[in-house]
């Protein structure tokens, strides 16, 4: 087992120190739904506001190029997100699907893989939630 | 020695970490261990007598609310029998209309918020502190308060159905119906309801920091048990999704109480806003009911599998993935209030993709199951129903999902069935499982196998005869909340099958009730760990000891049972961490957030009266508003108050009589921290982001009004006055300016500086909430929506105002009296933090008010 993160001396501001060590995958553990939660908000804000104030004063179909554009580039930090945690699990190397030791290496690539799942959940929900934007091209 | 220059918040821990094999074998003497028995024995006694109810144990506070919710259960599950009795024939006449209507609210909120999520709490409180081998969750009294508080709110909500004064308008209340609903019905669920929400508000702080901060040793993210996964997203959820309703019951009482006309739509309200805030948290709410029930499924089913779950990474993927996408559904339960389709497919495309990781953690159970040498216990008859029941539910919810369809079905029956499915299966069902599988734990007694069956079998088959057939009752247009039906619809003998079926239920439900309470004195003694479990709460003492775990061990796998071979035999013995209570006190240990290091010896409360007396006066100032009773409601409120700051100074963050204390394995731990390093300091942080939440919701409707209305503010609107709302906001920035100096100024050592400063602090609040409140003096809140959205944000920062006031003066008393120093200053630093939120709230406010309308 992988102990020697243990060795080294306790830091008196152990939950700081640590989270500086590991900021990277906490982060990223919660980034992907994150985008997802801001790219369902903008969506649904700004074709709401357009739909109750702006509807007579100009088309739709300037505010779906951008909000489909948003939501490519959206896409794009999730594919990034989930390439980066991809690689932290390190399945390839290790061959390690289940994390299930109490060692620092262990706990690293879990959070890499719950990064890429999340990440992969995340997609999924962002795709689907661009297909009104394709599909509906009007208010009503 | 320890350095008395470093705050004492600032010591490191010292010694040896990991514990190595040679010291874990190293015997303890039999003297020895016997004093440390004694020791915490006392330290963890249990009140005797009338005095028992002054106990805040988890184990005995856990027991408390569960079995309180299990009654407020059963007495909702009656109402229904008395809906079924009324729907058996055409045309009955057993229950008048009005009755009806009170039934099937009180059904809905009772089931809500009366049992589905306080159950979720009671069972966290009762068994998350033993599979973290914690002696007790963080805030001890906290839980107390809030058991006590669900209690009494509990009590008044369901009791005034006993008056036929109950809330009519139906569980989500909406405007105009519930605005205009004459009696004191609304009333009695807003204030009620808003009461048990402040409890599980606490709840849910204790719960996360308890998952967060109370590991035992070397439990690292990887290796916490699933179900302190789940504990950690629903928590989170409660933050974001209680506080818009708090923020909407808000709103709803002050029009409620003085015409405040914001769901009024002749005075530029609107009751749409209501339905928004209710369903983002009405949806979320469905999986905070939900998650907590899987994850006792995701501990049940390693155990009868015999095998480690498979898929650990994937239901965490699962439980963090549905919490957030369960966010974006609120707006399915409003598919048919004519918003633009385009907003609907938005909202239908996530009912759709929530799907996954919901399906994820089912699957990886039954991978679990398929992989591992399957032992059909009861409690895992009742996974494999509850499993059954929640796909039917999860394939209706799919189908209602579709906005069109939900057009064909909304407010009929198929409704009704269709949630029934989801709760039971997500709900009843695990939760029942859990009790029959954690009931030897919590009671050292096995429940009956043969009467678990009959249990099982009475309510599985009695659910479906009565929730099959109302998918077609409802297809064939019966709709919901209705006391009665007409003859010749073809949905008479259906009815009828539903109510044969509801009581057999009942039956089931009975049977279980009686196992449950039957005296057991003469049932043998049970196994140590009777399901052959591998998670760390088996580990518990026969017969049963209150000091939690006799030491808290150093953890290296997710099943510590099974795979650290020794484990047990060394806890019992005391070999691990804090195996003695030398002075007295109740103690756990805290360890850090992500690789579960210890850090801190945490003293946690004892036994009090004060936590009663806090709730008593707490429910005193929710419920005496309900009559429009409002002077002694105030007094009351200060009666709150002063027992918190009592209960607060008495026994929270004081000096300690060493700052490091040895706790074993050759450690040594600070036993006083302040900052991100402290408990109390998360607790702040968590239950501020949920403040901020209910803040933000207020906001929101701000800008709601301006999209839903075509003149908000109206033409030619009188507005806040802006000299006096720029001063107060000022004046507030002031405030947290002095606040956050005089943190510095007293850690640096110059006391005098920083209490002049906590002086002056509380009297620029006090000028900035005179502006804020004399900014609105001119407008009428009464007169139109948006000066009584202003006047709306003027109380809640006037209302935050009083408390960093007390605050600011706490802190000032705590320097004066020696109880806050420069090296003990854990208050100052959670009232910092309290005013970080209070300084952005206030700013927001001076621009919701001085600057925004003016641009709208």
């Amino acid at each position: 087992m992988e102990r020697s993160d243990h060795d080294r001396p306790s830091h008196p501001r152990e939950d700081e120190h640590e989270f500086s060590e590991e900021r990277e995958s906490l982060w990223r553990i919660t980034l992907g739904p994150t985008i997802w939660a801001f790219h369902f908000l903008i969506s649904y804000a700004a074709v709401s506001v357009y739909c109750f104030k702006f509807e007579r004063m100009f088309s739709m179909g300037a505010l779906r190029i951008a909000l489909i554009a948003m939501t490519v580039a959206m896409l794009a930090a999730i594919a990034w997100i989930g390439w980066r945690a991809f690689l932290r699990w390190d399945v390839r190397d290790t061959g390690e699907f289940s994390n299930p030791e109490g060692s620092a290496e262990d706990r690293h690539q879990f959070l890499g893989h719950a990064g890429f799942l999340l990440a992969l959940v995340s997609f999924i929900g962002v795709v689907y939630d661009t297909l009104p934007l394709i599909i509906l091209g009007t208010c009503r | 020695m320890t350095d008395r220059s470093i705050p004492a918040g600032d010591l490191a821990p010292r010694g040896i970490y990991p514990p190595t094999e040679e010291m874990l074998n190293e015997p303890v003497p039999r003297e020895v261990r016997e004093r440390q028995e004694e020791n915490l024995r006392r330290a963890w006694k249990t009140p005797e007598g009338w005095r028992y109810w002054t106990a805040v144990n988890n184990s005995e506070v856990g027991v408390w609310y569960t079995m309180t919710a299990f009654v407020f259960m059963l007495i909702a599950g009656v109402m229904a029998l008395l809906m079924r009795l009324q729907l058996w024939v055409p045309e009955n006449d057993l229950i008048s209309a009005d009755m009806f209507n009170q039934l099937f609210t009180m059904h809905g909120s009772a089931m809500m918020f009366l049992f589905a999520v306080p159950m979720f709490e009671a069972i966290s409180i009762l068994i998350l502190p033993a599979f973290l081998g914690a002696r007790d969750m963080p805030f001890p009294r906290l839980s107390a308060y809030g058991y006590w508080a669900f209690l009494i709110g509990g009590i008044f909500v369901i009791g005034s159905i006993l008056f036929s004064a109950a809330p009519k308008a139906g569980w989500f209340m909406y405007p105009p119906l519930a605005t205009i609903e004459l009696g004191i019905g609304s009333d009695i669920w807003l204030l009620g309801l808003s009461f048990i929400e402040v409890a599980s508000i606490a709840a849910a702080v204790e719960l996360i920091v308890g998952a967060l901060k109370c590991r035992p040793p070397g439990m690292r993210v990887n290796v916490m048990p699933l179900y302190a996964w789940y504990v950690l997203v629903v928590g989170g959820m409660i933050l974001f999704a209680f506080p818009p309703l708090i923020a909407g019951d808000f709103l709803f009482e002050l029009e409620r109480s003085f015409d405040w006309p914001f769901f009024d739509h002749t005075r530029g309200g609107d009751p749409m806003l209501w339905q928004h805030l209710f369903w983002i948290f009405g949806h979320p709410e469905v999986y905070i009911i939900f998650l907590p029930s899987i994850a006792i499924a995701a501990m049940i089913v390693p155990t009868v599998a015999r095998r480690p779950i498979l898929g650990y990474s994937w239901i965490v993927l699962s439980a963090v993935g549905t919490g957030f996408l369960s966010f974006g559904l609120w707006v399915h339960h409003m598919f048919t209030t004519g918003l633009p389709n385009m907003s609907l497919g938005f909202f239908s495309a996530a009912s759709e993709a929530v799907v996954i990781p919901t399906g994820i953690q089912l699957f990886a159970f039954v991978a679990t199951l398929i992989a591992g040498k399957v032992v059909m216990t009861l409690p895992m008859l009742w996974i494999a129903g509850a499993l059954a029941i929640f796909t039917a539910g999860g394939l209706t919810g799919v189908m209602v999902a579709i906005a069109p369809f939900d057009w064909q079905v909304h407010d009929t029956y198929f409704i009704v069935a269709h949630l029934h499915y989801t709760l039971f299966g997500g709900m009843v069902f695990p939760v029942i499982a859990g009790v029959y599988y954690f009931f030897p734990f919590f009671r050292k007694k096995m429940l009956s196998e043969r009467l678990g069956r009959w249990s099982f079998w009475l309510i599985f088959t009695g659910f479906n005869i009565t929730f099959l057939p109302m998918h077609l009752t409802g297809l064939l247009g019966m709709p919901r909340r209705v006391y009665t039906y007409p003859e010749g619809l073809g949905i008479d003998w259906l009815n009828q099958i539903s109510t044969v079926g509801s009581f057999i239920v009942a039956a089931g439900f009975a049977v279980f009730a009686w196992d449950i309470v039957r005296p057991k004195k003469d049932q043998p003694q049970i196994e140590r760990n009777p399901w052959g479990a591998g998670t760390l709460e088996w580990s518990h003492e026969i017969p049963e000891t209150k000091w939690g775990v006799r030491s808290i061990p150093h953890i290296t796998s997710r099943y510590p049972l099974w795979d650290q071979p020794k484990l047990v035999e060394r806890m019992d013995q005391g070999r691990y961490y804090l195996p003695d209570a030398e002075e007295g006190l109740r103690e756990t240990i805290v360890t850090s957030v992500i690789d579960a290091r210890p850090i801190q010896v945490q003293r946690v409360t004892g036994p009090a009266y004060i936590t009663i007396w806090a709730a008593a006066f707490t429910g005193g100032a929710f419920i005496l508003p309900t009559f429009h009773i409002y002077g002694p409601a105030i007094v009351s409120a200060a009666f709150a108050v002063v027992c918190i700051l009592y209960w607060l100074w008495t026994s929270t963050a004081r000096p300690p009589e060493k700052d490091m204390k040895d706790v074993g394995l050759g450690l040594s731990l600070p036993t006083y921290a302040a900052g991100p390093q402290a408990v109390g300091w998360w607790a702040v942080w968590i239950t501020m982001l949920g403040d901020a939440t209910a803040f933000a919701s207020l906001v929101f409707g701000v800008f709601f009004y301006w999209t839903s209305n075509t003149a908000f503010p109206p033409p030619g609107a009188e507005h806040a006055n802006g000299y006096l709302v720029a001063l107060s906001t000022a004046a507030f920035a002031a405030a947290w300016a002095l606040t956050r100096g005089a943190r510095g100024l007293n850690r640096a050592g110059r006391v005098g500086s920083a209490r002049g400063a906590l002086a002056v602090a509380p009297l620029l609040t006090l000028a900035g909430m005179g502006g804020f409140i004399l900014s609105v003096m001119d407008l009428d809140p009464a007169s139109h929506v948006y000066p009584a959205m202003m006047w709306a944000l003027m109380v809640w920062v006037v209302a935050h105002g009083i408390v960093g006031t007390i605050m600011q003066l706490y802190c000032l008393a705590g320097s004066l009296f020696g109880k806050l120093t420069p090296r003990y200053d854990a208050d100052l630093w959670n009232v910092t933090l309290f005013w970080h939120f209070l300084g952005l709230t206030a700013l927001v406010t001076g621009a919701m008010m001085g600057i925004v309308p003016r641009l709208m």
